[in-house]
């Protein structure tokens, strides 16, 4: 079985909008996968379902032996402990220091008191400043997160992923916020991380482009539903017309 | 088409019905103000008491502060502004678990939790601070602990609705990143929560401070300690120049924590 394994994942909202219509994936270790798809295809959603952030309907995630979808609430927590997340929108506490953001990311295993009185453990707190001068942010620990350029402040959501030692990186969107060479630097740095931590990925994107650049898979969405999925260098021009198709909304899907 | 043109005149803006109707609200209201005001202030003043503007000169002149007084208002002075500090200390820590129960992010229960959270805070900004000081004086005396007790239960609704506002308002990115690191509902609050509603709760608590010094020094009349109820004993006993020189101190007071209240927002602001 390979890494990660999800099977027959399914998700419709409350709002009655389905996202995921039976999603099939394989993740192997030390792979980079691309995720792509028009907006609303359900690639958030799918990667939202791997950590619980969006309880799926149905459906199961396997991430090494252990599948996620049956854990309890204990479980679940610690199991998120190790898996990494990078959002669009970075999504830093603004008010707090570049430091706090990444310790933030140790926030899974430390106890509220020490939290409340920031006493991190002494071994986090080195940990946290390598990871600063590994992303290139070593001189802006003090500063506030909101002080940051938007490339700055994705470096930090890099270090806050990586400081829980991650088994696997979710990443959303990572450079949708970012100018094209900010984002392609961006996307640079968390693919040689994942590969001298030898970290699984699976990032979604907008950017052809960049799929093509960094990814070793590519899996395309459509509608909720997988229609591509074969090694980067089989993407060729009909299978984006297979994946940005418009095709009409299936009747029952549109009640 | 031409049923639409029709219908409107060179200037959709001004249509001669839409001015008519206005202006015949206008009128109508404006008339009813006026004419009920007539009838309950103009003819429910007793006229023939009303005094010359020279006797009113005099009263004033009367309250001239007597100086020699306010070595005497100084203690009630001090007591005024501990009843608005304890006062309002008391409301912003009572008002962190309220605002959590009437927040629909935060509160545990929509069916228990939400309205007693809701409902405390309306009761509370609903009730004069007078209110609750008569009340707390029957309940205990005189003196000043009824007086911070009242501020209390007055600054508590204020506090709770813009501090659970603010909760509502929240940027959830940050909170969702903690929650995919596995951080507990606890944790989560703490650090994705608690520093974007910080500012604004502590301006607000700092706004209520400020508001409450001249709360306090109203509570005395009622009974509620404070330099209030030296005010009232020396207007009670006709001693003007007293009262006066009361007045003069609760200014003073009311300017200072004016300028303290600034100088503590500056700060929040910049920091």
């Amino acid at each position: 079985m390979a890494f990660l394994t999800i099977r027959d994942l399914r998700k419709t909202y409350p709002t009655g909008e389905t996202a995921l219509r039976g999603v099939d994936i394989e993740v192997e270790e030390r792979e980079i996968v691309a995720l792509l798809g028009l907006s609303g295809s359900g690639k958030s959603t799918l990667l939202r379902c791997i950590n619980r952030l969006v309880e799926p309907d149905s459906g199961e995630v396997i991430l090494d032996g252990l599948d996620i979808t049956r854990l309890g609430k204990r479980d679940l927590r610690r199991t998120r402990g190790k898996i990494g997340m990078i959002f669009q929108h970075f999504n830093l506490v603004d008010r707090l220091t570049v430091l706090e953001n990444v310790l933030s990311g140790t926030l899974g295993s430390s106890s509220f008191l020490r939290a409340f009185t920031r006493a991190f453990p002494q071994d986090d707190i080195r940990r946290a400043i390598e990871l600063c001068s590994r992303v290139g942010i070593a001189d802006h620990i003090k500063k506030r997160a909101d002080q940051l350029s938007g490339g700055q402040r994705q470096r930090v959501g890099i270090a806050r992923a990586l400081i829980q030692k991650p088994k696997l990186l979710l990443v959303d969107e990572p450079t949708s916020s970012l100018d094209p060479k900010i984002g392609a630097e961006v996307m640079e740095l968390i693919c040689e991380i994942a590969d001298e931590r030898s970290i699984p990925v699976l990032f979604s994107v907008h950017d052809v482009g960049q799929a093509r650049s960094y990814s070793h898979r590519i899996i395309g969405l459509q509608n909720g539903e997988k229609v591509f999925d074969e090694d980067t260098g089989a993407l060729d021009r009909k299978s984006l017309n297979l994946i940005y198709e418009m095709k009409p909304v299936p009747a029952s899907a549109a009640q | 088409m031409t049923g639409l043109t029709q219908t409107l005149s060179k200037n959709p803006l001004r249509e001669p019905g839409d001015i008519a109707r206005r202006y015949t609200v206008y009128v109508l209201v404006g008339g009813a103000v006026l004419a009920t005001s007539i009838h309950l202030l103009v003819l429910g003043t007793d006229w023939s008491r009303m005094g010359t503007l020279a006797q009113i000169g005099e009263t004033v002149a009367s309250l001239t502060p007597n100086l020699s007084y306010i070595p005497k208002v100084a203690e009630p002075l001090f007591e005024t502004a501990l009843m608005a500090f304890w006062g309002t200390l008391l409301a912003v820590i009572l008002s962190i678990p309220v605002a959590y129960l009437g927040a629909t992010r935060t509160t545990p229960s929509m069916l228990l939790g939400f309205p007693v959270g809701r409902g405390i805070i309306i009761l509370s900004r609903s009730t004069h601070e007078i209110i609750f000081a008569l009340i707390f004086v029957a309940a205990l005396g005189l003196g000043p602990l009824p007086g911070i007790l009242a501020l209390a239960c007055r600054s508590i609704g204020f506090m709770s609705k813009t501090t659970a506002e603010a909760i509502e308002n929240v940027d959830q990115g940050p909170i969702e990143a903690l929650e995919a690191t596995g951080a507990g509902k606890a944790s989560q609050f703490l650090f994705g929560v608690v520093p974007q509603v910080s500012p604004t709760f502590l301006g607000n608590a700092i706004f209520q401070f400020d508001i409450n010094i001249r709360r306090a020094a109203i509570l005395g009349m009622v009974g509620a300690g404070g330099i209030g109820l030296h005010f009232s004993e020396q207007m009670k006993t006709y001693n003007y120049g007293n009262a006066g020189a009361c007045v003069l101190a609760v200014v003073v007071l009311v300017i200072f924590g004016e300028i303290i209240s600034n100088r503590l927002r500056t700060r929040i602001i910049s920091g």
